[in-house]
């Protein structure tokens, strides 16, 4: 057992970071080493991970400002740790397919690694202090790398992402505020601890339904604009199409899963406390959040933009599992936050590669680039099926767990999206694809060839990896339906809430 | 009477006698300004140990009970010390030349002042320690000649001497009430003769005060002088000499005037609302980058004045468990929290306006273009790195972002507004600082996302050396507040007693 090994994990990219930001044209060996090195001691996490345990596991817990009741608390469960691993391959990858970037490379990584500490900070905190610090910090290389590498309206893309998820984050801590001005100790003391606080908002005598309700708001509107949820997505589809890939694949793959690991995390401990027209409402704008998406893609000239509303329809399931409060659902819906961080990097690398090696991202100047660079078309295809829902990959078990756990309890919501969503959702991606890389090859691409062996190495390896949690899927949901499990204890379904 | 009976005030007695010295030696040496500035600085290090020795002293008065040296004056002279040596640090690569004695007098001459105004408890000492520092700061504000020195130089005499005049003409009539100039005496008296003569000694004062801390409405001048003076000085005035007001303030309202606290509360809740939203508000729309920082060290004193407005409605409440410090009054946290947000501003606006200091010291001499305009900031990051990532983090804690200084003294103070019932005004306080946040950020990325115009800039070590200690302050404090915190309470005790 590695002592302290959440700490390491945050602390070696954050040194990293510093190391690249010196390290010149070199940077990219410190930033491939420095993340290396968290993906093997989260893979050796991973082997010492006891799946069946509902306590929280490798917990550090230090005083940080005992006056106001501070402390740094890191630890993880089955909530925590798929989107810890999630976010040490995903940096790793996404590292290893920008292995070319020569605008102010050092930079460049030391932001990618910036990030990790944020991300990761995020997803093991259980300090709401610690909590707020870090999902604050996410925000500053994500700003930096938009608005530095971005496209041509990238400053605008840039403020617009901060000022969104900065005013949400703060109606957030307003409510995290709200928690801790309420709830005393018994020994009269304060505290932030996350799970303290998550466990005292059952108690009645503290938490008037009316308080909380408001309480419940805040921290719920932090969440979905982070996810993002329609009507608060717009944010998204401006900062992904100015973002460059590196930063588009974060965005989509770690930085999104903040939102959906707060709803596990925060939200739903709290649903049963709540007024029950919450459980209607997010499962209307789940709803909403998928068809629209899906609708949106299938609109959509750029494919960039097509990928980016496809994050939205995707994130939707996620809303919905959890609201349907059973087992299958929520373990469903945290396997399609892990699924949808992996296959969406494929996507945009494969919108950002045909950027790069053809010039244009817009569907209707593509065509039959499958002639040319036969190896990429290969992985994009896998990526787009994996994306809609092939058997055999990652993504169509989450999006069936999630179906059909919701179906138990939201079934008309649920008929709602099978007969809105999935035949749209395979359209978009087919008709993309088709468009942009089959029929005859146009002229003017006959020089195209396949990108660099690193981008597509990075690629091929998502592809396996949804491959693996298609046939395996228990390798993570073991520990999500834990996790899940233990979200249910306090009230088996929303017919014991009273809500159906 | 022995000589070690002052010995709490021997760092006043240090620099006075240091300021006249720096003159005399000024007018006999030629070319000495090197040599004062580095005296300068060692005198503040030395007044700054003097007084670190003693942080949280045992309340003592002397010179016939009109100064007290006790852990809110401590507090405030350790602010003041601070903010001052900053200031000489940077000005070691500044003013070397002609003049630089008089310069460093000056600075020290208003330094003395503030120091005597923070332990002042008494209202004649207080005037006298007020125009002390005000008279150097006048001279220091149209110190580099210019144009522009000059005009910004008349409008702060004129409204200073405005301020004065109300502040004196309160000052007079709760002398004609109480027949007693101690804070002590006029204490009482205003509690057993309530009538319509306080009331207008009140607002006289409130004004006057006001004026001085520009607080809107009374904030018109703070702009155009932070931005016209040079900027080391606004440096000076927005941290030091602005926090003097709060010093003064303090002790007037929430000492003599304390009877009359239903009185202030609602106008100081007011004060409060306004300031930081126009405050706010104004600096979205400026281009010139002192005057953002003039106009969000005006939101400050905003967020500020929340402390007197807590004290108001909690004033001697009983104890309940504040955060996790025990059993506290809500009052005691309020200025606690004031003095801590006093502490984080005063290091993180000098280090910013030493900062615009050393990119004005790089645009070209006789350049037709504004100096402080936003454009000349575009691409400081590759220019002028170091200064780029304190600016950085400058604005960053002026925003409130964690863990820094900004951030610390916000949390303590707005969670006192929520300990007495003030939750409106909190939660004001905070959207404030979201709003606060376009600005800080539009100069962040002018710093960081333009790309450069101009040439590598050079970055002075006086200059340097400043910015980083100021630096080292504002993200300590951020990381380590509990020591912090706990002086603050002790500070704040002193004016709130059981």
């Amino acid at each position: 057992m590695i002592s302290n090994a959440i700490s390491l994990l945050i602390a070696i990219p954050l040194l990293g970071a510093v190391i690249s930001f010196f390290a010149g044209a070199k940077a990219k060996f410190v930033a491939l080493i420095a993340s290396l090195i968290p993906l093997a001691l989260s893979l050796q996490m991973y082997m010492e991970f006891d799946k069946t345990s509902k306590i929280m596991q490798f917990v550090e817990s230090y005083d940080w400002v005992p006056s106001i009741g501070v402390k740094y608390t890191l630890g993880v469960d089955g909530i925590g740790f798929p989107l810890v691993l999630l976010s040490t391959i995903v940096t790793v990858l996404v590292i290893i397919y920008s292995w070319g970037e020569t605008k102010k490379p050092n930079q460049y990584f030391a932001l990618l690694l910036l990030n990790e500490v944020g991300v990761l900070g995020v997803f093991t905190a259980l300090d709401f202090f610690l909590f707020y610090i870090f999902w604050e910090i996410v925000l500053i290389p994500m700003y930096f790398l938009i608005g530095a590498w971005g496209g041509p309206r990238k400053d605008y893309a840039a403020i617009k992402f901060f000022i969104y998820t900065h005013v949400a984050s703060l109606v957030m801590l307003l409510a995290i505020f709200a928690l801790y001005f309420t709830y005393q100790m018994p020994d009269g003391s304060r505290t932030f601890d996350m799970l303290t606080l998550l466990a005292a908002t059952a108690d009645k005598t503290i938490f008037p339904t009316s308080l909380l309700n408001i309480i419940f708001a805040g921290l719920l509107l932090g969440f979905l604009v982070k996810m993002p949820a329609f009507p608060f997505h717009t944010w998204l589809p401006d900062a992904h199409v100015e973002a460059p890939t590196a930063g588009s694949v974060v965005l989509a793959a770690l930085l999104l899963k903040m939102g959906g690991y707060g709803l596990f995390r925060v939200i739903l401990p709290m649903l049963p406390s709540v007024d029950k027209a919450f459980v209607t409402i997010i499962a209307i704008i789940a709803v909403i959040s998928i068809i629209y998406g899906a609708f949106m893609a299938l609109a959509q000239k750029d494919i960039k933009k097509l990928v980016a509303y496809s994050s939205v329809s995707h994130m939707g399931f996620v809303m919905l599992g959890a609201v349907a409060f059973t087992w299958m659902s929520v373990t469903g819906a945290m396997f399609q936050q892990f699924s949808h961080g992996i296959i969406t990097c494929v996507l945009f690398m494969s919108a950002g590669t045909i950027q790069h090696t053809v010039g244009t991202r817009v569907i209707a100047d593509l065509g039959g680039l499958a002639d040319r660079m036969p190896k990429f078309a290969v992985l994009m295809m896998a990526g787009f099926m994996a994306s809609l829902g092939l058997p055999g990959m990652s993504g169509f078990v989450a999006e069936f767990m999630v179906l059909t756990g919701s179906f138990a309890t939201l079934p008309v919501y649920t008929m709602i999206v099978v007969l809105l969503s999935i035949a749209t959702t395979a359209a978009y991606h087919l008709w993309a694809m088709q468009k942009a890389m089959f029929g005859p090859i146009l002229k003017k691409y006959m020089e195209v060839r396949d990108p660099h062996s690193y981008e597509l190495f990075s690629m091929a390896m998502i592809i396996v990896l949804s491959l693996l949690f298609g046939l395996q899927p228990g390798l993570m949901t073991d520990m999500m339906g834990t996790a899940a499990t233990q979200l249910m204890e306090p009230v088996m379904t929303l017919t014991q809430m009273g809500v159906i | 009477m022995e000589f070690s009976h002052y010995a709490p005030l021997w760092g006043e007695a240090l620099l006075t006698i240091l300021a006249v010295l720096i003159v005399l030696l000024g007018s006999l040496m030629k070319n000495s300004g090197k040599l004062m500035g580095y005296l300068s600085a060692a005198g503040l290090v030395a007044a700054l140990g003097l007084v670190a020795s003693n942080l949280t002293a045992k309340p003592a008065l002397f010179f016939f009970d009109t100064i007290s040296v006790d852990a809110l004056s401590q507090f405030f002279k350790a602010v003041f010390l601070m903010v001052s040596l900053l200031v000489v640090i940077a000005s070691l690569s500044k003013y070397t030349g002609k003049g630089a004695d008089e310069y460093f007098a000056l600075l020290l001459f208003a330094t003395v002042g503030m120091m005597v105004v923070s332990s002042s408890v008494d209202i004649v000492t207080l005037f006298v320690g007020f125009e002390l520092a005000s008279l150097a700061t006048y001279a220091l504000a149209a110190f580099d000649r210019s144009k522009k020195n000059l005009e910004a130089a008349v409008k702060y005499f004129i409204f200073g001497s405005v301020a004065s005049a109300f502040m004196l003409f309160g000052f007079s009539l709760l002398y004609g009430m109480a027949g007693s100039t101690k804070l002590a005496d006029i204490a009482a008296a205003s509690l057993a003769n309530f009538g319509p003569a306080t009331l207008v000694a009140l607002l006289f004062v409130i004004v006057g005060f006001g004026f001085k801390m520009a607080l809107v409405p009374f904030h018109m001048w703070a702009p155009d002088t932070y931005e016209g003076a040079p900027p080391l000085v606004s440096a000076l005035l927005a941290a030091g000499s602005k926090k003097m007001g709060f010093a003064a303030a303090f002790r007037v309202i929430l000492i003599a005037l304390v009877a009359l606290r239903m009185e202030w509360y609602l106008a100081f809740a007011i004060l409060a609302a306004l300031t930081m939203t126009l405050g706010n508000l104004a600096a979205c729309w400026q281009n010139n980058v002192r005057r953002i920082l003039a106009y969000s060290s005006i939101a400050q004193a905003g967020y500020i004045a929340i402390g007197f407005v807590v004290v108001g409605a909690a004033y001697g409440a009983a104890p309940v468990n504040v955060l996790n410090l025990g059993p506290l009054r809500a009052d005691q946290l309020g200025i606690a929290g004031a003095l801590l947000l006093i502490l984080g501003h005063a290091l993180m606006k000098t280090g910013a306006f030493i900062g615009t200091a050393l990119v004005a010291s790089n645009v070209a001499k006789g350049s037709e273009s504004d100096p402080d305009d936003i454009s000349n900031y575009a691409g400081l990051a590759k220019r002028a790195p170091i200064t780029a990532f304190c600016m950085l983090i400058f604005m960053f804690a002026l925003a409130g972002i964690p863990p820094t200084a900004g951030f610390v003294g916000k949390f303590v103070l707005f969670s006192s507004a929520i300990y007495s019932g003030l939750v409106w005004l909190a939660v004001l306080a905070i959207l404030n600082s979201a709003l606060s946040l376009v600005y800080y950020l539009r100069i962040i990325s002018y710093m960081y996302l333009k790309e450069s115009t101009g040439p590598k800039m050079v970055e002075q070590k006086g200059y340097v050396v400043a910015l980083v200690l100021a630096l080292i302050g504002v993200v300590g404090i951020g990381v380590f507040p509990e020591q912090f915190i706990n002086w603050a309470l002790q500070a704040a005790a002193v004016l709130l007693p059981q």
